[in-house]
């Protein structure tokens, strides 16, 4: 859509809170082959030595990437390669490849002519298996290229990057430094290349659809990950926002508003990668989703193992808080040694507490046992446990109850602990209603604001045609919120959903009363400067005026400053 | 010659780097190596297209063959990837 001032407007996935400006460049993706000779002007030994060494050449360079995702992204993303190496090598498609060269094929189209049945396989079967189409593609490219000797082209310092889809190993070899941002057609958030993206904290937005192809080379844009937005031929203020919002330095200690409100940013973990956490200058971590010492594995992981991951974040930040939320499974989140029965609505069911009370409690008192004793950590910060799903005043004083008897039995066995701070996840529409009575029985709540959207709106996380209801600017999670930071005790407030890494939000939830905001560790640099920004005053104005916006686009209105 | 059915216990199956670490494995032995699904035929075990193929996901049963001169000691190897869960 072309606006007044002559910017187009195209709406895809943001996959990273992060904007990138610069001229178009668009990946090379179809390998032209040189016309075939005739049958007869082919040799078949010397194609046969041509296709070994391509398949040697490529294999270095796989490796060569290999090691330089592992550095950037780290190793669990560069498994990618692992199985490309093994595609490369693979007898069948050597066999495939040599039977072509028997015909007189030329190499180039050799490895063309072996690939296509495999690829087409492959696209047939369902699900996860059309990648590995993908993947054989990327294989089967990276011999063309070094049969005919071409280089994967450089990419312009700067330049926006656009394409039809990136492969993961496209992505993975990405350098932050060069690229200033990434757009496709197709793709959506749960890619691999949309992580990888949100790994690098390069500027990306998929999912944009055929109107990115009318983009030309050359063309000035700005990508927006943070909105889902590419703009070509920005006006002049476009581009300086986005020019200044482009690479944001990590802030290392706390900030405060304009006006001298302190706010904490924190760090959603879900790993052990705590120091990345810091170097983002993160204050502590606001939400340490532990599922991922629990998943992938055939036993839950025992009380020392545990103990050691809490105390290892708590030494990470000796001065700050590690927020540590209890096993969160069901919903869409299976263990494999549960034997959890299948539920017609898995996130109205048996998930978070609700498990954790009845079928896991053996593994809910191991868990509580670890973290009393994380907390005795010499050295560490603050350690502090919260509740996921609480629904009722019950369910709270029950997980309350279980923390006192695993404090008491290390208390009787002599082993060393201390009582961890206790916050509740507010997620539930119930949980906010009753926010004043769980405030007033804990030291914090913690807003989830996308379970809570989910539930307040009643709309699916994972349904797309629900998507516009999924939005947590809508005027009655707004409200949700509001009830929850009114609570009228001493509890402070965070949030520790999605919505605490946008900066366009950031005044907006201060103003509604939010203490803390708890994001993935890229957003927070963006967020602790917008905080610096915000006079809390202003803030309280414009969520007075949030609260009384009847629509979602009252809302988004008042944000735009409008 | 060793024949058992093993249960994939890496959670995305036999594919990406399970099935990268499979093959790779598969291939260091001189022992002839197959691996079949649930009522599948055979394939070839050093074969990153046809393991792929086989689209075994984390939880199903596989049936593995192993015979040659080093069947033990593949055997072995295989088993340990095939039951060994992902690290993050």
């Amino acid at each position: 859509m072309t606006e007044p001032n002559g910017e187009r407007r195209l709406e895809g996935t943001g996959v990273t809170p992060a904007v990138g400006v610069g001229p178009v460049h668009w990946l090379a993706t179809d390998l032209e082959l040189p016309e075939p000779p005739d049958a007869d002007a082919v040799d078949r030994s010397s194609e046969r030595e041509r296709i070994v060494a391509a398949r040697e050449r490529a294999l270095e360079t796989l490796e060569r990437e290999r090691a330089a995702a592992v550095e950037r992204v780290g190793e669990s993303e560069a498994e990618i390669f692992d199985a490309h190496a093994a595609f490369l090598t693979d007898p069948q498609l050597e066999d495939g490849i040599d039977e072509a060269v028997d015909d007189d094929l030329p190499a180039e189209h050799a490895v063309q002519a072996a690939f296509e049945g495999p690829i087409a396989q492959f696209e047939a079967m369902e699900g996860p298996m059309a990648e590995r189409a993908d993947d054989l593609r990327d294989v089967r490219d990276r011999l063309v290229r070094e049969l005919l000797g071409r280089e994967t082209a450089a990419i312009p310092s700067g330049s926006v990057l656009l394409a039809d889809r990136l492969t993961p190993s496209d992505t993975a070899g990405l350098d932050p430094d060069s690229v200033a941002g990434v757009a496709t057609v197709t793709g959506g958030r749960t890619a691999h290349a949309a992580i990888i993206a949100r790994a690098l904290g390069l500027p990306a937005v998929v999912g944009v659809g055929e109107e990115l192809r009318a983009l030309e080379a050359g063309t000035q844009v700005v990508v927006d990950g943070e909105r889902g937005r590419v703009i070509a031929d920005p006006d002049p203020e476009t581009r300086n926002r986005a020019e200044r919002d482009r690479r944001v330095e990590p802030i290392a200690e706390p900030v405060e508003t304009a006006d001298g409100r302190p706010i904490e940013v924190a760090a959603n973990v879900g790993g052990d990668d705590f120091a990345a956490a810091a170097t983002q200058g993160a204050d502590g971590i606001g939400l340490f989703r532990t599922e991922f010492l629990f998943l992938d594995r055939e036993e839950p992981p025992t009380e020392d193992e545990q103990c050691e991951a809490y105390a290892d974040a708590l030494e990470t930040f000796p001065d700050g808080r590690v927020i540590v939320r209890t096993i969160d499974v069901g919903g869409d989140k299976p263990l494999p040694y549960r034997e959890g029965a299948s539920e017609r609505n898995p996130f109205l069911g048996a998930r978070g507490i609700r498990v954790a009370l009845e079928e896991l409690s053996d593994l809910f008192e191991t868990q509580l046992r670890a973290i009393c004793r994380a907390a005795a950590t010499e050295g560490g910060g603050e350690l502090a446990v919260m509740f996921p799903m609480i629904a009722t005043v019950e369910e709270l004083e029950e997980a309350q109850a279980r923390l006192e008897a695993a404090a008491s039995a290390l208390a009787e066995e002599g082993i060393e602990y201390e009582r961890p701070t206790i916050g509740v996840m507010i997620e539930t529409p119930s949980a906010a209603f009753i926010a004043d009575e769980l405030a007033a029985r804990v030291d914090f709540l913690s807003i989830g604001t996308n379970d809570l959207t989910q539930y307040v709106m009643a709309a699916d996380r994972e349904n797309e045609r629900v998507a516009d209801l999924q939005d947590p600017l809508h005027p009655a999670v707004l409200r949700a919120i509001d009830r929850t930071t009114s609570h009228g005790s001493d509890a402070w407030v965070g949030v520790c959903g999605e919505l605490a890494g946008d900066p366009a939000v950031t005044e907006l939830l201060m103003g509604l009363g939010v203490d803390e905001l708890s994001t993935s560790p890229i957003a927070i640099p963006a967020v602790k400067r917008r905080v610096r920004e915000v006079e809390a005053s202003a803030a309280r104005a414009l969520a007075d005026r949030a609260l009384e916006a009847g629509t979602r686009d009252a809302v988004a209105r008042l944000l735009d400053g409008e | 010659m060793i024949e058992r059915s093993l249960t994939v216990v890496p959670e995305n199956g036999l594919h990406a780097r399970p099935a990268a670490r499979f093959v790779s494995t598969a291939s260091q032995f001189d022992s002839a190596i197959e691996v079949s699904a649930a009522d599948g035929d055979p394939v070839d075990a050093s074969s990153m297209l046809a393991v792929t193929g086989l689209n075994v996901r984390g939880g199903e049963r596989v049936r593995l063959t192993v015979d040659g001169p080093d069947e033990d000691a593949a055997f072995e190897a295989l088993e340990e990837i095939l039951t060994t869960p992902e690290e993050e």
